[in-house]
Order: structure tokens, then C-alpha cells, then sequence
């Protein structure tokens, strides 16, 4: 013992280390979902691989949140194949929007906003409600506590009852956050605006104005302003 | 407390040994690279720029570092040896554990301030953009260090019986990944049976388990996958058990 105290105190901490990394192993457990959550979507297998490899699920997440807007911005892939006209902003089918925001999800499941924007996308915007139901109750099964989501599901409760004054009362909480989805304040003004409250349509739009990045959602909350003024006798 | 000492001024000498090789030309790399994201970012990300830029910043400040860290933790003492400067060292009163510890602390320190530095200039960004840095970013900064402290320590000791610097590299950079892979590890262990439920579960002893450190991914809304207390004592362990192998290997070397 003496003559290698070295040697025996390397094994004994190495002996410890063991059971730290034994017990690290089976006693912690991971607040991202397993790794066949994960479908393929657009040939993400290698990029999703590399992610989680390098312990980089929210940057990949965030990168997913980017192209799935960019596919949503741009018209929907039967109205261009059709060759369609202009339409309604949002509206048409984008068969790979749902996978899209599943994979969002399942790489970070804490991204609220991309759910949010997902969610209230496909209930309000291309009229799926059912999908948007379920694709909350995923992302609630990791965020039991989060407010928005059951905000936004009640809010999606009330617009398939056709009404939108209720689901305008229902999201106003969420349009209160800084960090709510542009497309969700932008939504909040239209069905005040369509429920007769223009007062807090204009209100909504002003913020949209303020805080939004968004070319699309600055140009249409300036427009919409400017045909509220006259009917509140507000200035501009 | 002699011993201790002599740690501290090898460490001080390997720092400036460090500093001379312009390591701080990474952060030029580091800016510029964060510099042009930020602006495509605020082009894309639109109204998530804030979570865009402080994501993809971390990331980049995380994987520069683990540059860095793994090409001098291969080459600190290897080069040292292929070049003879140790025997000038270790044939002064300098004992073999001060100079090992020595050597793993300059290494520690440097990422400490690189990481700094950079934090610096992504904090800097942000605040020229208008944007608050999320509120888990120091924790997330100091996570990134524990994460590559443990890969450091780890590289040290294969640097001492791997044949070259690139596949002390190479090596490194598997238990890396290899670290970062415990929670699918675990997913797959359990769904296995035999030989492979055997191999996941004794790979599990000896591979660091990196996302217990992932704060930049957990954020702060998701529960830590362990306590404080237990995360302090991992990181220890990585740190000195590395380090104990390290010496019973370079005990054995003559000089």
C-alpha cells in the first residue's frame, strides 16, 4: 500500500468517478423527449445528428423555427403550382408545416414561441384546428405549467364556436407579453377589429407597429391604422 | 504549500506561453463570424433575433474554445517533451505533480478568459442591437467552461500515451460527442438487451456526461438534471481523476 500510494488513490477516485457517472447515468433523467421523437423531415437526419451530438438542440431548433417561416412566407406549394392569384396572407394548405413544428418541437421543446406561432397558424390562419389542438397538447405534455398554451387552446376553443369576440377576450394575457408572436398580436387586432372594438384593434396594431421586425406585419399594421383613425377620430 | 507554489508559477509561465501563441486572434475569428450572423439573423430570425443571436453566439463561443482546448491540452506537455524544454524544467526543484497541475491550470485559466473575452463581445452585440442577454447566459457561460474543463482534463491524460497530437485530438473530440450522447445512451440501454445493453451501461462509467453541464440547451425554464451540489462534485472527479492517471503515466516517462 505504501509503496504505490499513487497508484491506489488513481483507482479508489477512479472507483468514485464510476459510481458518479453510474448514478448520473440511470438517477438523472432528460427533459428533451427520446431520440426516436425525432422524425425526418426535409433530409434533417445528418443536421439533426450533428445537433444533438454536439449538445446543440436549440440552435437546431432555432434553425428549424427560421425555415419553417421562410416556408410559411412564402404562397403555398398548390396555389403556386396552380399558378393562383394573391391570397389571403397565412391561408392555404402547406402540407409540411405540421412535421415542421413537430420537429421544432421535438429538438426543443421549451421553444414556447414556435409553438405559439405553430399553433396559432394552423388553427387561425389555415383553419386546422384539430391539428393545432393536438400539437399543443405535445408541446404541454413538457410545459404542464404554461399559461399561453392553455390561453391559446381556449382561444382556439371559441373560434370553432364562431366567436371571435370571446377568442379576442381569451388571447388578450398573451398579447400583453413582450415576447408574444407577432402573428398572434396581429391576429388579436383583427378579431377585435371584427368584433367591433377598434379602440383595442388600434391599440394592438400600435404595438405591432412599435415592436415588430416584421416588414409584412409593420406594412399591414400601418395600413390598418390608418383606416382605424378616421373611425376612432384618433390621430395618427 | 511548496508544492502548491510551484504549481502556481507553471501555471503563470504556461499562461504566457499560451498568450504568446496568439491565441486571442480567435477572438477576431469569434466577433467577425458573430458579427455577420447577427445580421443575417436580424434579416431571418425577425422578431426571435434575441434567442437567434444569443443561441448561435454560445455555440460558437463553446465550439472555438473546443478548438483550442483540445489542440493545446494535446500539445502542452507532448511538445514540451519532443522539444526538451522539460528537462530544463524538471531539473530544477520543480516535483512532476506541480508541473502536471501547473500545466492542467494555465490550460483551465486560458479557457476561463477566452470564454470571458467572448462573452464580452457577444454581451457588447447584443447591447448595440437593443437586446437583453437571456437570463440563463452567465450560467450558461460558466457551463461551457465545466464542459470544457472535463474534455481539457481528459485530453491531457490521453496526451500522455496517444502516439501523436492528432489523435489525442481525434480521441478527445469522440468523448466530446460521446458526452453529449448519455441521454440517447440511456434511451437505447433501456430498450436493449445482452451485449449491447452491457456496453451502453459500462460506457456510461467512463464517458463524462456533458449535458449534465448543457445549460446553453436546457435554458432556464427547463429543471436542472441534477443538483449543485452533485454537478460540483462530477466536475472535481473529472478534473482530479484525469489528472491522477496522468501522473502515474508521466511518473513512469524518464527524462
Amino acid at each position: 500500500m505504501k509503496k504505490y500510494p499513487d497508484l491506489y488513490l488513481a483507482l479508489f477516485s477512479a472507483v468514485v468517478l464510476c459510481l458518479a457517472g453510474r448514478w448520473a447515468f440511470l438517477g438523472t433523467r432528460s427533459p428533451f423527449p427520446p431520440p426516436d421523437s425525432i422524425r425526418e423531415v426535409r433530409r434533417s437526419a445528418v443536421g439533426d445528428a450533428i445537433a444533438l451530438s454536439l449538445g446543440l438542440r436549440r440552435l437546431a431548433a432555432d434553425v428549424w423555427f427560421i425555415r419553417l417561416m421562410q416556408y410559411y412566407g412564402a404562397p403555398s406549394p398548390e396555389s403556386a403550382e396552380a399558378g393562383a392569384g394573391p391570397q389571403e396572407y397565412g391561408a392555404g394548405a402547406y402540407p409540411e408545416f405540421l412535421p415542421m413544428a413537430r420537429h421544432i418541437l421535438a429538438l426543443d421543446p421549451y421553444f414556447t414561441n414556435a409553438a405559439l406561432f405553430s399553433a396559432g397558424s394552423l388553427a387561425f390562419n389555415m383553419n386546422r384546428p384539430e391539428e393545432a389542438v393536438a400539437f399543443l397538447e405535445d408541446a404541454m405534455s413538457f410545459a404542464p405549467r404554461e399559461w399561453k398554451y392553455a390561453t391559446l387552446l381556449s382561444a382556439i376553443g371559441y373560434s370553432k364556436a364562431k366567436d371571435p369576440r370571446k377568442v379576442a377576450e381569451t388571447i388578450t394575457p398573451l398579447l400583453n407579453e413582450p415576447d408574444c408572436p407577432v402573428m398572434l398580436r396581429q391576429l388579436g387586432a383583427f378579431l377585435n377589429k371584427k368584433a367591433g372594438d377598434y379602440a383595442a384593434a388600434y391599440r394592438i396594431y400600435g404595438d405591432i407597429l412599435a415592436t415588430s421586425k416584421d416588414p409584412f406585419y409593420v406594412d399591414n399594421a400601418r395600413r390598418e391604422m390608418e383606416k382605424l383613425a378616421p373611425l376612432l377620430r384618433a390621430p395618427l | 504549500m511548496s508544492h502548491l507554489l510551484t504549481a502556481l508559477k507553471v501555471a503563470g509561465h504556461s499562461f504566457a506561453e499560451n498568450y504568446r501563441s496568439r491565441f486571442f486572434a480567435l477572438f477576431l475569428v469569434f466577433a467577425g463570424v458573430l458579427i455577420y450572423s447577427s445580421l443575417l439573423a436580424g434579416v431571418m430570425a425577425v422578431d426571435e433575433e434575441a434567442r437567434v443571436i444569443t443561441d448561435f453566439g454560445l455555440a460558437l463561443m463553446e465550439l472555438i474554445t473546443l478548438a483550442y482546448a483540445l489542440m493545446a491540452s494535446a500539445s502542452a506537455i507532448t511538445r514540451e517533451m519532443e522539444t526538451k524544454t522539460i528537462y530544463l524544467v524538471l531539473s530544477r526543484p520543480v516535483s512532476r505533480p506541480a508541473y502536471l497541475a501547473g500545466r492542467a491550470a494555465a490550460l483551465y485559466a486560458v479557457l476561463a478568459s477566452m470564454l470571458a473575452v467572448m462573452a464580452l463581445i457577444h454581451l457588447s452585440l447584443l447591447w448595440v442591437r437593443g437586446l437583453a442577454p437571456a437570463p440563463m447566459y452567465l450560467k450558461a457561460v460558466a457551463f461551457i467552461w465545466c464542459k470544457l474543463a472535463v474534455i481539457t482534463s481528459a485530453a491531457l491524460f490521453i496526451s500522455l500515451f496517444s502516439t501523436s497530437a492528432v489523435s489525442t485530438v481525434v480521441i478527445a473530440a469522440i468523448l466530446w460527442t460521446l458526452g453529449h450522447f448519455t441521454a440517447e445512451a440511456r434511451f437505447l440501454a433501456s430498450r436493449s438487451t445482452g451485449a449491447a445493453a452491457v456496453l451502453l451501461s459500462t460506457a456510461s462509467l467512463v464517458i463524462p456526461d456533458l449535458q449534465l453541464f448543457n445549460a446553453r440547451d436546457l435554458a432556464s425554464s427547463v429543471p436542472a438534471p441534477a443538483g449543485p451540489a452533485f454537478l460540483a462534485a462530477y466536475l472535481l472527479l473529472w478534473l482530479v481523476v484525469p489528472y491522477l492517471f496522468s501522473l502515474l503515466l508521466f511518473r513512469k516517462k524518464e527524462f
